[in-house]
């Protein structure tokens, strides 16, 4: 088993919270509580090994954070260590894209991103060179009952994630659309770094010990969250 | 029955204590400053038979009483939530009596509880109209434990009656005006529970409300005035929007807030919450607003009229916590320092694993004092929304409610104290994970994870592996684990005596010592470390320009902070006192590690460092 950070940024009740709730638990509340702070949940996922064709198991230590503007403050503190970042915006409403690409600028100037190759200079092996960041647009079921309701159009967010080499999706927590299948993404494309990253040690380390990781204990309770 | 012998009457059970009805907040179309429910007159006359539970009101210490008539009806020892239920169906229009209370009800019921009755079966509701089941808690354990807690509740009044009649002070209508001065015994009185009913009077006593409400008097309905006029002028009400989209999603499962679809117009209550956010947002422009504020401002106004609950956000947010709601929170930075160096102190076990995990994310060897404080373990991502709510909803609502007692009579080291307590039962819970993930990695370990580590050709032989112990746990594991736990395990606090009983109450347990006094002068101590921090990191990034990397974890900085010398020169293009370098340096000396190892007591070591900084002078 793999275990990884991941962390949701975004602004206010884009959605965030009804995400990892629907990823987590199945469930989604029309209204649900804003978040305070942030709230900390875990959940696994199977993936395949495109080599060997295994099952491997990932395991995403999630922290779900809060919207306001002025918890920006606190942000460093969920992304100082993530492997992975979910960047949400509402597709009807436009702001909440800037506000999505401001957390964008930031994660990749203070974090980095995963198509930069720097070597690292410390033997750190927290370092975050390789933040995966995916950008989704959600709420697509208003959409869908309401074409006029969208105020960001695809294309848009298409181009925008292409220029910037994020993962892109469009997504409804409500409807579970295309939940699953970003996080299925996020794994898969997470397990193929580390995969880079340990063969890369080996060849370093030339016929050194295999850097396998051990079964990591479940810890049970998957669902455990705060909201 | 007259009011004394009800009073005098010595079987507390019989006496009607519980019943709970939040005020009617409803909107204000005379004067904001009029007390916020409904006439009484209006409220009884259409009273129908079939409800005949009596209620006590909670009442403006200016509204003429309402209680005397309903003190006629047989009195219930049983919770009534129908009462506080109805209330929030109660129509607007209060000319128009064919609309009423009842006839809503009833309606309501007969339609509504058909089709929803998971939802919307008083039952399923508290006596504040939360819903008892939650996530963590069966509605069954729910009431087994209420069955229990509200013999005790009726208990604690009746002592609370007899300790407010010793001390000369009077119950109109059962509702105390005025509280005994301070005293050892009103704390304990405070810490066991003030009766719910008699809690909005409470707390707007100690915190003294009035003080506050009378220098401002006429300036809430003045600022709501000001809200109605620029209703949709953003530059005005900058915070509109992010209110706006709070306002459903506070207390979504509570029904004085909750809206169902078929209702046109929202909740009172939600209206309420509205003005009251408004008026703050404009009232305190530093603060503005701040999610957490709406559940702070929906409590208090679930027992305090709207004008009151409004001044006594304004006290939370000066008095209590001063900068925690801030635009920059910082209030919340230097507030978890605080916590974090009161769990070095109190509780040095839970410490020396924060610590670790520290090392581990970092991956350093070391760490000092000031960089902890400025950077904040990642706990603390959690506990912050200990602080910015007052534990609403980070604890079940009865848990909540003791804390806020304690709160406004204690101040705010309570909630230190309170956070201490709860991190201290949850290490127990923690033990406990532990152990069953041991055996899940035995479970693990016996089945294809061996093939796994064989096929590997692991350096562990099978038969060592499969004697899971504790330690097998990795550092990231645990940390996982941790921060499971402090997430969950204050949710299931349901029974408040948990912590009262089992940590605040036990004399011997030194987090008790904590005090007032203790607290505002770590406050200070952590604001002016994160200062330094931010002064630092100035000269650094003037230093270091070319560097880019504006984090304040730069390993110079340290370098500089370890040897005074450079610390003088390296801050020339700033103004630091020699105080200032003294203090910094006395507080690395007295750093966690010193004290861990040694005992030295924390307290003390910070009295005698404001002590010969005060010297020097
Ligand atoms: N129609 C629709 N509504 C959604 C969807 N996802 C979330 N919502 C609603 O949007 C509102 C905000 O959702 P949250 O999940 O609380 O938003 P958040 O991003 O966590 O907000 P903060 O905690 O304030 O940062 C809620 O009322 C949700 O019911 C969706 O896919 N479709
Ligand atoms: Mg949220």
């Amino acid at each position: 088993m793999l275990q990884f950070k991941l962390v949701l940024l975004g602004d206010s009740s884009v959605g965030k919270s009804s995400i990892v709730n629907r990823f987590v638990k199945d469930t989604f509340d029309e209204f649900r509580e804003s978040t305070i702070g942030a709230a900390f949940l875990s959940q696994s996922i199977k993936i395949k090994d495109p080599k060997t064709n295994q099952d491997v198991i990932i395991k995403f230590e999630i922290w779900d954070t809060a919207g306001q503007e002025r918890y920006k403050s606190l942000a460093p503190m969920y992304y100082r260590n993530a492997n992975a970042a979910l960047v949400v915006y509402d597709i009807t409403i436009a702001d909440s894209l800037l506000k999505a690409k401001s957390w964008v600028n930031e994660l990749k100037e203070k974090v980095g991103n995963s198509t930069d190759d720097n070597d690292n200079d410390n033997d750190n092996n927290n370092n975050n060179n390789n933040l995966v960041i995916h950008l989704v647009g959600n709420k697509l079921d208003l959409v869908e009952d309401d074409p006029e309701m969208r105020s960001v159009a695809t294309e848009d967010a298409v181009k925008y994630s292409t220029d910037e080499n994020l993962l892109f999706k469009e997504v409804s927590a409500k409807t579970d659309f295309n939940i699953k299948e970003v996080f299925q993404t996020i794994g898969e494309k997470l397990y193929e770094i580390r995969q880079k990253e340990l063969d890369n040690n080996n060849n370093k380390q030339n016929k050194g010990e295999i850097n396998i990781s051990l079964p990591r204990p479940s810890t049970n309770d998957s669902t455990s969250c705060c909201s | 029955m007259g009011h004394n012998d009800f009073l005098s009457n010595a079987v507390p059970v019989k006496v009607n204590t519980l019943n709970f009805i939040p005020p009617k907040q409803r909107e204000l179309k005379k004067s904001p400053s009029m007390p916020s429910f409904y006439k009484f007159e209006n409220y009884t006359k259409h009273r129908s038979a079939s409800i005949n539970r009596s209620s006590i009101q909670l009442h403006d210490t200016n509204t003429p009483s309402r209680i005397p008539e309903l003190l006629q009806e047989p009195p219930v020892d049983t919770v009534s939530v129908e009462d506080s239920f109805v209330d929030l169906y109660i129509d607007r229009n209060e000319e128009s009596p064919v609309r009423s209370v009842f006839n809503r009800a009833s309606s309501f019921q007969s339609t509504t509880l058909k089709r929803r009755s998971d939802i919307t079966d008083p039952q399923h509701f508290d006596r504040y109209g939360f819903k008892k089941r939650t996530q963590f808690i069966t509605e069954e354990e729910y009431d087994r434990w209420w069955s229990e807690y509200s013999q005790y509740c009726i208990r604690r009044k009746h002592k609370w009656r007899n300790f407010l009649l010793k001390s000369g002070l009077s119950l109109k209508n059962d509702l105390p005006e005025k509280f005994p001065p301070q005293s050892e015994k009103l704390k304990r009185y405070v810490r066991k529970g003030i009766p719910a009913e008699w809690r909005g009077n409470a707390w707007w006593y100690f915190a003294r409300g009035d003080e506050m409400l009378n220098k401002n008097k006429g300036l809430y309905s003045k600022l709501l005035k000001k809200v109605e006029e620029n209703k949709n002028n953003k530059n005005i009400i900058q915070d509109l929007d992010v209110i706006e989209r709070d306002l459903n999603r506070t207390f979504p499962d509570n029904i004085h807030f909750y809206r169902e679809s078929f209702q046109k117009e929202e909740p009172f209550m939600i209206q309420a919450l509205r003005r009251v956010l408004l008026a703050f947002s404009i009232y305190d422009t530093e603060i503005g607003y701040c999610q957490s504020m709406n559940f702070l401002a929906a409590l208090l106004l679930l027992f305090l009229s709207e004008e009151k609950a409004f001044w006594m956000l304004v006290i939370i947010t000066k008095k209590y916590l001063p900068g925690v709601h801030s635009v920059n929170l910082e209030g919340v930075n230097v507030d978890q320092g605080v916590l974090i160096l009161c769990i070095k102190e109190y509780l040095p076990e839970l410490w020396s694993k924060m610590e670790a995990s520290m090392l581990n994310t970092t991956g350093q060897k070391s760490i000092s004092q000031f960089e902890i404080l400025n950077k904040l373990p990642p706990m603390t991502l959690s506990t912050a929304s200990w602080f910015m709510s007052c534990f609403v909803g980070v604890v079940p609502i009865e848990t909540t409610l003791r804390i806020w007692d304690c709160l406004f009579y204690e101040k705010s080291h309570f909630l230190f104290k309170v956070s201490l307590a709860i991190l201290k039962l949850s290490e127990e819970e923690l033990l406990e994970r532990k152990l069953s993930i041991s055996q899940s990695i035995l479970a693990t370990f016996s089945n294809e994870s061996l093939e796994h580590i064989n096929s590997h050709g692991s350096g562990g032989s099978a038969n060592h592996r499969s004697r899971p112990r504790v330690e097998d746990m990795t550092q990231d594991d645990y940390d996982m684990l941790f921060f499971q736990v402090i997430q969950t395990f204050p949710k299931k606090l349901l029974n408040p005596n948990d912590i009262f009983e089992k940590v605040i109450f036990k004399k011997k347990m030194t987090l008790n010592k904590l005090d007032q006094e203790e607290i505002d002068k770590v406050r200070k101590y952590v604001s002016s470390q994160r200062d330094k921090w931010a002064r630092f990191n100035k000269v650094l990034n003037k230093d270091s320009s070319n560097n880019g990397n504006n984090d304040p974890g730069n390993k110079m900085l340290y370098k500089n902070l370890d040897d005074t010398s450079s610390i003088q020169e390296g801050t020339d293009n700033i103004s630091l006192s020699n105080e200032e370098v003294m203090d910094t340096l006395l507080s690395e000396v007295s750093g966690f590690k010193r004290i861990s190892l040694s005992g030295v007591n924390w307290n003390n070591s910070i009295k005698i460092r404001v002590k010969n900084i005060r010297q020097k002078k």
